[in-house]
């Protein structure tokens, strides 16, 4: 008798499938605490379950009748062995399985990076981390590199730059993320461009501590030429008070605008994350209404550093989209008619706050300094800065 | 922790599933009423065991605890076997 042993599908694979909308049923085999916390997500028509692997150990044959016999099925666990173990027994059972090569670690730490636009000026990159939502932004013009919003792993900046063959010029932050790790403080340390963020960010909200890292300043208005490219600096505050978003001029006239946590395609980053949701709320009115109208156009493609589903990704992955199509699509930007009406709506649909944030924030401004293990585990989950749905 | 196990399986290093595979191989060889001691490295045991124990029909979970060693933390299991 021969034993069955079940084939490993890669995270890229995976991700590739979920963009399509082909991808197997998802069999989580995690303790249902784990798979609250984070889970696989992809469009909406996405099927999955929820079976620790211990009923399996424990009662196979119920376990498995729970299970859809006439479906691919990708079993997913923390690290891979449970799964593997499952997508082998399944397979003995007649039914197709896969599992999860490196369990849903590996699809936490999956970068995914996508091509927003080409030209002879240059190129726009979008580089994800699917799992969080979480987005980033390499630009390259002239022979000239700006990296803005990092992740924490550096090494796909690293990686796209070599391609290239660009030196590193700027590494931005939009804000000072309360959701993830940034990647800029280590990817200024490893090339020599400077990391840059607004002072007003450089203190943490809660502690009301200074940062303890280095970086030059930036200030409403600043213009960076980057080879043939123009990047204009609007102070933009209330999802944190320091909060800049980058306007990206390009020859021939397109025009990019990375909105860091401002305006997502289908939200917008929520004020209270600094613990001061009812102060900095007037602050995002003003800055959604006034401070960034003038620089937009109906033709200006929004670039967020969030996606909160993957329905908000094109079949390529690419998250982005028109002002004039956000501005017409865009739900929560209804409610901008008074600051009172604004107040009510945001104030109204403040998600849960993790208590975890307080504590990234800190890792950011170099005020606390995990292992990887402590950052993984910090960085658990999808991010939530966008206003409840 | 006052807990005299009537026997002690060692899976440190062992990865997931097998703390949990060799377990309930070794508890389902103690006789009724006994209580096996397992002392695992897997962090994510301590919940595993748990959920185990609660799907489980004849597990009982009676006690676990985080031993922190200089070399990395212990998990250790106290299970008895109830029927």
């Amino acid at each position: 008798m021969t034993t069955l042993t079940a084939a490993a599908t890669t995270a890229a694979d995976l991700f590739d499938r979920l963009l399509r909308d082909t991808a197997p049923f998802i069999l989580d085999v995690r303790n249902p605490d784990d798979v609250a916390r984070w889970r696989i997500e992809g469009r909406n028509t996405l099927e999955s379950c929820n079976i620790p692997y211990y009923e399996f150990i424990e009662d196979a044959d119920t376990a498995i009748a729970m299970i859809p016999t006439d479906r691919e099925i990708l079993v997913v666990c923390a690290k891979e062995g449970s799964s593997q173990f499952v997508a082998d027994l399944l397979l003995e059972h007649g039914i197709a399985a896969s599992y999860l090569a490196g369990g849903i670690l590996s699809w936490g730490h999956y970068y995914d990076t996508r091509e927003i636009a080409h030209g002879s000026w240059g190129t726009i990159l979008q580089i994800a981390r699917p799992a969080r939502g979480d987005l980033s932004y390499l630009i390259v013009s002239g022979g000239a590199a700006a990296v803005i919003d990092p992740l924490r792993n550096t090494q796909p900046y690293l990686a796209a730059l070599a391609e290239t063959g660009a030196t590193l010029r700027y590494v931005f932050d939009t804000h000072v993320h309360a959701d993830h790790i940034s990647g800029g403080p280590q990817l200024s340390r490893q090339t020599g461009a400077p990391y840059a963020i607004h002072p007003y960010d450089a203190l943490h909200p809660i502690d009301m501590l200074p940062a303890r890292l280095d970086y030059t300043p930036l200030s409403n208005g600043q213009i960076f030429q980057l080879g043939e490219a123009l990047i204009t600096t609007i102070w933009y505050p209330g999802h944190t008070l320091g909060q800049v978003n980058f306007l990206v001029q390009l020859p021939g006239g397109s025009r990019f605008l990375l909105t860091g946590d401002g305006i997502f395609l289908r939200s917008f980053g929520r004020p209270d994350l600094g613990g001061q949701g009812e102060a900095w709320t007037p602050l995002l009115y003003e800055s959604m209404t006034s401070r960034l109208l003038p620089f937009l156009t109906d033709d200006t493609c929004i670039l967020p550093a969030h996606f909160a589903t993957l329905d908000e990704c094109d079949t390529a992955g690419r998250c982005t989209d028109t002002w004039g199509t956000i501005r017409r699509t865009n739900e929560a930007l209804a409610h901008l008619e008074s600051p009172d009406q604004f107040s009510r709506f945001v104030l109204g649909n403040l998600p849960h706050f993790p208590p975890q944030y307080v504590e990234i924030k800190r890792v950011n401004l170099g005020l606390s300094a995990p292992s990887d293990a402590e950052a993984d585990e910090l960085e658990l989950g999808k991010n939530i800065c966008a206003l409840a749905q | 922790m006052h807990i005299n196990p009537d026997q002690t399986l060692d899976v440190t290093g062992a990865k997931c599933p097998m703390p949990l595979v060799k377990s309930r191989k070794a508890l389902g060889e103690l006789p009724v009423g006994q209580v096996l001691k397992v002392i695992a490295t897997d962090r994510g045991s301590i919940a595993d065991f748990q959920g185990w124990a609660r799907a489980a029909k004849h597990v009982e979970l009676v006690a676990q605890e985080t031993i922190d060693e200089a070399s990395g933390s212990l998990y250790v299991h106290y299970l008895r076997r109830t029927a």
